[in-house]
């Protein structure tokens, strides 16, 4: 096949972009697909990504012990102080520490009323911030009822905009005191995450509820995590999880408990949808129209395996520029969508770049090798023929 | 990918008994008992029943007859295009019916014009590339045999079209770029289909005129399908068919 491919592959590009309506129906029917495709599967990761998150912003902690009826980060069952010694006790335990997170109604001096995520952290440790301003929190964080605020959704709480530190707000009739601002990573539930320290958390939490949401705790070096799992789990009956399991675990709940994966999964599916019609017809419409050229190349000697590269070639050439528009749209709209609150974290994933990829190239193969079956069977001789 | 194209390829009826060929070298195309059966419902439709035809070189041979009478078919066998049932197709003394497929379309791109008479220029392509289409099929490089076409375009009277696409040029234009096509690759032998069954007397004229301009050519050899009486007088040599035989008292 060798000799004079390259050329019949120019003459066959220059089929296909001479005909303007088709190649610009297959590059934009194929940039509209990957566009779809991408950015639905984008912010499909980026919501499964916040059921993850309330884990994931604790860097420290190598082990979740809870309840065993919490199946979520995003809110605990609370247990009894009494398992935080017996979890410190247990054969392997580096260190573990009280944590409290649970969904509170602040109240500002205005009056106006925001739900928010309190979290309260060890007061030596200060395990549970975020990495974000870590220094000055700790700091900010010591006096007492000292609150830091998540500076990306304090407008959920001040809609003005205002700066929050300084302001003094209500949680339960306690008066609270914003100390500082810390950036946290974007949760499922969308409230602002407000942090105290843990003693002052359960302090304004009412007192019908035990306060130990989840104790965070890490392995001594060298220690075998599942053998310490299930050691701490005999001798307390918690449930103990390692940081990706509970990670997978919140992210888990979201595909369980929302109709995310069936909407998004439906608009996938229609980008997928979309790209093979419009790839298989355009492409189908276009050899059909040029049925008799190709014949008539046939008979003046261009081989069967050529004709199948021209149309491969033909496919490829849109598959390419229509695959790179719709990454690029994606990347620009995640890259613009950045700071609104909608799409916060969210980024297009190499995994994400890499399979529509191949989704893209399995399409406009597949429609290709379908459209171009009734030109290697087509007879030469058919061209003769009126 | 072998396997995918087998597929595709089109059953070839292997002869029963290969005849005794007495094949002529110096003839440019030569059709020794050329028989051709095409299915029909469950019996067999015989359309050339054992037809002799000699193309000798430096000669316009025009292959007339009524419609339906086999021409078209006797002329794809002898380019190579289809395969007879039985009988000896050669072209400058190579057996067409002892080739394999990929020889066949080898053969073609190297030694045949074509011509059709719906001219199947590329619609997207200038005039010069797709009459360059044979030398680029052939592994010329592109420039050197879109160049190589223009020249040719303009020898043959057709300067000043080579840039244009098919569209913009006449019915008579577009088949004499087809004619060039044919001719690019400095082909033995020349097929042409009615070749002026589209177009008016004037540009029929025309064409017929550039036909037997290159049949002038000591080494090659044009064969014209037509049942269009007003070009017979074009032909060097007339071989009249009838009823898929040689019409009693036409020469081979
Ligand atoms: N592929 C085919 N299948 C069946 N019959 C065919 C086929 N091609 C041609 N024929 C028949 O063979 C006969 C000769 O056709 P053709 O060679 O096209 O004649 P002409 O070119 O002289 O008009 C006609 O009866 C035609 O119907
Ligand atoms: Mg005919």
């Amino acid at each position: 096949m060798g000799k004079g491919l390259f050329g019949m592959i120019a003459v066959a590009l220059k089929m296909l972009m001479g005909d303007r309506v088709k190649y610009l129906g297959l590059v934009f029917g194929i940039a509209f697909a990957t566009l779809l495709m991408t950015q639905q599967m984008s912010i499909f990761v980026g919501l499964l990504t916040w059921g993850a998150n309330p884990v994931l912003d604790v860097r420290q902690a190598q082990l979740w012990a809870m309840d065993p009826r919490v199946d979520q980060p995003d809110e605990g069952q609370p247990v009894s102080d009494a398992m935080l010694y017996r979890v410190r006790s247990v054969d392997g335990v580096a260190w573990a520490v009280p944590y409290f997170r649970s969904t509170a109604t602040l109240k500002t001096v205005e009056g106006q009323l925001a739900a928010v995520t309190l979290v309260g952290v060890d007061n030596q440790s200060m395990i549970g911030l975020p990495a974000d301003n870590l220094a000055e929190a700790t700091q900010a964080i010591r006096g007492r009822n000292a609150m830091i605020v998540d500076r990306n959704n304090a407008y959920l709480i001040w809609p003005d905009g205002r700066d929050p530190v300084g302001q003094v707000a209500e949680i339960n009739d306690n008066r609270v005191t914003i100390t500082g601002t810390t950036s946290a990573l974007t949760t499922f539930a969308g409230l602002p995450t407000v942090y105290m320290k843990f003693t002052d958390a359960i302090a304004i939490t009412p007192p019908e509820r035990n306060k130990l949401s989840f104790i965070l705790l890490s392995a001594k070096p060298g220690t075998n995590i599942e053998e310490l799992k299930a050691r701490i789990s005999q001798t307390t009956g918690l449930k103990v999880l390692t940081r990706d399991e509970f990670a997978a675990a919140g992210t888990q709940f979201i595909i369980d408990n929302t109709g995310i994966p069936a909407s998004f999964g439906t608009a996938i599916f229609l980008g997928v949808l979309v790209a093979i019609v419009i790839t298989a017809l355009t492409l189908a419409m276009f050899i059909q129209e040029n049925l008799k050229n190709f014949g008539a190349l046939k008979a003046i000697g261009v081989t069967n395996s050529q004709i199948l590269v021209m149309v491969l070639s033909q496919a490829l050439l849109v598959g390419f520029i229509g695959y790179g528009l719709g990454i690029g749209g994606t990347a620009a709209f995640l890259t613009f969508g950045a700071d609104s609150p909608g799409l916060r974290g969210f980024s297009l994933l190499g995994e994400i770049v890499g399979w529509s990829a191949v989704g893209v190239a399995a399409i406009v193969v597949g429609s290709a090798l379908l459209s171009v079956r009734r030109v290697l069977r087509m007879d030469p001789a058919i061209v003769f023929r009126g | 990918m072998r396997a995918l194209l087998d597929r595709f390829r089109p059953a070839r009826t292997r002869r029963s008994h290969q005849m005794e060929a007495q094949v002529n070298p110096a003839l440019a195309a030569q059709g020794i008992g050329i028989v051709m059966e095409f299915p029909n419902g469950n019996e067999r439709l015989r359309v050339l029943h054992g037809v002799d035809i000699e193309v000798p070189y430096g000669q316009l041979t025009m292959l007339v007859g009524p419609s339906g009478c086999g021409k078209t078919t006797l002329l794809s066998i002898l380019s190579g295009t289809l395969s007879a049932t039985d009988g000896v197709a050669a072209v400058m003394g190579q057996r067409l019916d002892l080739m394999g497929d990929n020889q066949l379309v080898t053969f073609r791109r190297r030694y045949i014009g074509f011509i059709f008479q719906q001219y199947n220029l590329i619609p997207t392509l200038t005039a010069a590339e797709n009459a360059a289409i044979p030398l680029i099929a052939n592994g010329t490089p592109w420039e050197d045999a879109v160049g190589r076409s223009s020249r040719l375009m303009e020898q043959l009277g057709l300067a000043g079209h080579t840039g244009k696409l098919p569209r913009q040029l006449s019915g008579g234009q577009q088949q004499r770029v087809a004619i060039v096509r044919a001719l690019a690759h400095e082909p033995a032998l020349v097929v042409c289909d009615e070749p002026t069954a589209a177009l008016d007397a004037e540009a029929g004229q025309a064409v017929m005129g550039l036909l037997d301009e290159a049949a002038a050519d000591s080494r090659r050899a044009v064969l014209v399908v037509t049942h269009d009486d007003r070009i017979f007088p074009f032909a060097d040599r007339i071989v009249r068919m009838e009823d898929g035989r040689m019409a009693a008292g036409s020469q081979p």
